[in-house]
Parts: structure tokens; sequence; C-alpha cells
């Protein structure tokens, strides 16, 4: 057999936890354990949050059947587990903040190593014709709707806290994730804030984002509440430029 | 094509890892250099690159890597390669290293480091990658002895088939004398000899690093201080290598960093007094 051959027929076998024809059992469990059990501690590692809130004998169950169904493609190992995010949402559908929570530890993973962005010092936040202005974010940032308190039930498990009864917000509220300087940060969001921000993501200026506003605000009150979520915005190291 | 040889570095270093790294930014820690392993940097940015940036402002940086692939059938992935070349401009490493085995082929990667056939058309292909490795680099590879679980009826030797890349690659070897002992103990044979038939003039670095016992066998764990018959392996051998650099690798249950550091203490007393002796 030639040894790309070898090297396919070696490679199905290690991902079922099976040994190859003329392939020495022993060896080969070392080899299967050595792959399942960095695979499983690299999920332990990436959902650190979600192992706390679910605990290790769940955790670890629905992590060895996620390796058992996906194997990893990437050089980095960084990038294993993406999908483990929907899994769990699949695994508790009535239990949502888990999958809420497995998003956050997801994105704030990636928010740690993503890309580099100086953020906009609050004394840049003017111009001339707000209509126009469109918002740059640092590249880091990602946003979900939300309709549990995961976010702050993740707080409190990382500060070794007593984390808060579930609480389900009826119409849903909204998180976000994104990294300032070095640090990642998140929060979570109102319903308007997460609209506000969803539109300015998709290339609303903020004079379009005010007009949505106003189809379910007061006229009078939506240049404050797209101002204060922009200025929020800026303070927190969210906002990369304004395009004028 | 050629391209010029890593400067041998005549020292003693540790690897860079997470509970450590404010201790080597912050105070100047007694090694001669760090190694930091190469994908847990091969990032877009954030923290860990801060990190490796301000390390390399105090010492020697190495890069070894876990996830070249330089034995697979597929060759080399050309990304992978285009990062490191990219991470290596940015820290100027003394060097950069991986593993003589395969991680994955056809679109899988198992992050584990698989056993090569020694076959010569294992050799061919090995070869044939390393070459590719070093022309995006810019630079010789060290490539690392692995610790090896299996046995294959076919084949040249560990030894013969390392020789033989590093004659046709200008290649260099990392040494590591624990997976010397782990391979040799598990296919019964005697680590002296394995080591012996290696080509030392290839070395330029030393790794010192533990292991457990398995069910059946020896694992390369590096979860353990390095164990007697590995400083006593060193021993016997370090008086026939260069000037080396030799480290302690430790990747799971690593202690505080003033343990590895007294573990370092020991390699330089044993190479001294070998050397002394010689």
């Amino acid at each position: 057999m030639n040894l790309g051959d070898w090297q396919k027929a070696f490679a199905a076998a290690l991902a079922k936890g099976e040994t190859p024809t003329a392939v020495d059992v022993r060896g080969m469990a070392v080899h299967v354990n050595n792959y399942r059990s960095q695979l499983v501690a690299c999920l332990r590692d990436t959902y650190a949050k979600t192992v706390l809130w679910l605990g290790d004998d769940a955790f670890d169950a629905h992590a060895a059947r996620y390796v058992e169904r996906h194997p990893p493609s990437s050089w980095t190992l960084d990038a294993y587990g993406e999908a483990f995010v929907t899994w769990l949402e699949d695994a508790y559908p009535a239990d949502i903040e888990v999958g809420e929570l497995a998003w956050l530890d997801w994105h704030l993973r990636q928010a740690f190593s993503g890309p580099d962005a100086e953020a906009m010092p609050v004394r840049d936040l003017a111009a001339d014709d707000w209509d126009r202005v469109e918002i740059e974010f640092v590249p880091t940032l990602r946003f979900r709707t939300t309709q549990s308190n995961a976010v702050a039930i993740w707080r409190a498990l990382a500060d070794a806290l007593p984390p808060p009864p579930v609480a389900i917000v009826e119409g849903g509220v909204g998180a976000r994730v994104w990294r300032h300087g070095l640090s990642p940060q998140f929060a979570s969001m109102t319903s308007d804030e997460a609209t506000c921000l969803d539109l300015a993501l998709a290339g609303a200026s903020f004079g379009e984002i005010c007009t949505f506003l106003m189809s379910f605000h007061p006229e009078d009150q939506v240049a404050r509440i797209a101002g204060g979520c922009l200025g929020a915005w800026t303070a927190e190291g969210m906002v990369r430029s304004l395009r004028r | 094509m050629s391209h010029p040889s890593p400067i041998p570095l005549s020292g003693f270093g540790l690897g860079l890892r997470v509970p450590h790294y404010a201790e080597f930014i912050e105070t100047q820690q007694p090694v001669d250099f760090v190694e930091a392993i190469s994908e847990n940097f091969m990032v877009e940015g954030g923290r860990p690159l801060d990190v490796l940036t301000r390390v390399r402002e105090r010492y020697p940086v190495a890069l070894h890597g876990v996830s070249m692939n330089i034995g697979s059938a597929d060759g080399v992935d050309a990304g992978y390669l285009r990062r490191l070349r990219g991470l290596a401009d940015r820290i100027e490493p003394i060097w950069v290293s991986d593993h003589l085995s395969w991680t994955g082929i056809d679109g899988f990667n198992s992050h584990d480091l698989l056993p090569l056939p020694y076959t010569r058309q294992a050799l061919d292909i090995v070869a044939s990658n390393v070459h590719a490795a070093q022309d995006v680099l810019g630079r010789p590879l060290l490539l690392e002895n692995p610790s090896t679980y299996l046995h294959f009826a076919d084949g040249m030797g560990e030894a013969a088939f390392i020789g033989e890349l590093c004659a046709r690659t200008g290649c260099y070897l990392l040494l590591d004398v624990n997976n010397v002992y782990v391979s040799a103990t598990n296919h019964g044979l005697d680590p002296d000899d394995w080591l012996r038939w290696l080509p030392l003039d290839r070395v330029r670095q030393i790794h010192l690093a533990g292991h457990s016992q398995g069910r059946d066998m020896l694992v390369d764990t590096h979860d353990a201080p390095v164990p007697d018959p590995v400083w006593a392996l060193y021993a016997r051998f370090v008086e026939r290598l260069g000037d080396v650099a030799v480290m302690i690798e430790r990747d799971d249950h690593i202690p505080p960093l003033r343990e590895l550091l007294d573990e370092l203490v020991r390699a330089r007393a044993i190479t001294t007094d070998v050397r002394r002796a010689a």
C-alpha cells in the first residue's frame, strides 16, 4: 500500500476509534486516546463556563459524542468546536441559556486572538452631518439576540459567584462580544440597542437607524436612544472609526 | 534551494507556557533561550502575539510546531507555512522546528503526532515536504524524533531515515532524549543503540522531558519531571554533541517556574561535569 492510502486508512480508523489492519492494537490505543482526550480537553478549555454550568459529566458526555461526529480539519485547535454551540442548542432546546452561554464562550475565545484594531477615542465622536455617518466597528465584534440572562450567568461563573436563576426575557434582548485592546469584553443589550447594532453592522447610517427607530418610538426620543448607544459603544472600545 | 544554517546556540532554556508568561516578561529569568509553541502564536492578534513580542525583547526564541504535518502524503499546507513564515519574520527565531510525523490527510487533522513507516517512499515524500517547507520559511528546519508506539515491519529504522533526510534536505535534528527512551523501551530495544546511530552532528537542540507508564507501554506525556533514566541517557551522550540548546519540556501538570529552573540547573550541572571529565 502506498503511503497516502495507508495514511487515509489510518486516519479513518483513528477517528472511529478502531485499529487498522496490521497495526498493533496496543499502540493504536495510545493514539486513539491522545486524539480523543485532546479534543475533549480543547472543548473544555474553550467552553469553560459552559462546563461549570452543565457540570463535568454532562459536558464530557456531549463533548465525547461531538468528537465522534466532528473530526477536526484545521491545523489549529482554535478552530475546533465552532459547531458545538449549535450542538448544545439542539441538545437543550428547553434550556435556552445553555446555547447562549456556549455562544459567549466561543466568541470570547475568538475575540481573544482575533485581529487587532485601534478603537476610536471618545473625543473623535463628532460629525457635521450625523444623518450620513456610518459606523465601523472593531473586527472582533459579534452580537446575537438572546432570550435568557446568560450574560449575567456567565459573569457570575467567571467571578466564582453563585449564578442567578435562569430568567427568560419576553421579546428577547441581546449580547455583544468584542475585544478592547488586549481584553475580550461582553455585555448584554436592550432590544433597542440590539436593533441599532444590527442596523449599524448592516451598513445603515446614523440617520437611517434613527428613522427606523421612529417606527416604534416617539421622534423626540430617537436621537437620544441612538446617540446613547453610539456613545456607549465608543466609550467601550467597540468603534473603530466613523465614516463621515 | 539551500538556506543558511542556523547559528548553533550553546545554552539552556525552557518552554514558554501560559502560567509563566508574566514571570518571563516582568523579570529576566536565568535561561539562554525560550521555546514557544508556534501554533499558539500563529493568530491574528491579541494577547498571544503581544506576549511573545515582549518575551522576544528579553530572550532568543525558538519556534516549535506541532501541526506542520511534514510526513503527510498530501504535502504541507501552504497557508499554514505562510502564516508560520509571517510569525518567523516578526519574531526572528533562532530556528523553527517541528516533528518527524504526520498529523492528518485528506482534510482530516488529528492533532496527534502520528507515526511514519520509515520506508523509501515515505523518505521521498518527507524530503519533498521538507524542501517545500524550507523554501517558504527561508531557513532549514529542525525536525524532532518522535515517541513511537507502533512497529512497522518494513523500513530502514529511524536513525537511518533521519540521517538520509538530513543529508538530502539540509535539515537539522531536534533530539528529544525522552522520545528516544520511550520509543526504544516500547519496541524492546536499547536506548543507547537507538541514540548512537542518530546523526548527532546535525543536532542543534535537545528536549528533556518526562513520560508516564501507560497500560501497555510508555507514553510521552510531558507531565512529570525528567526521570532518572532519561537524565542518565543524556549524560552518556552529551559529550558527543557539539553546541546545543538544551531545554526542559513540560506541557501538562505545569509546576511553578522555580521547579523547572531547578531541573535546568541539573541539566547544566550534568553537561558541565561530563564535558569537564572528557
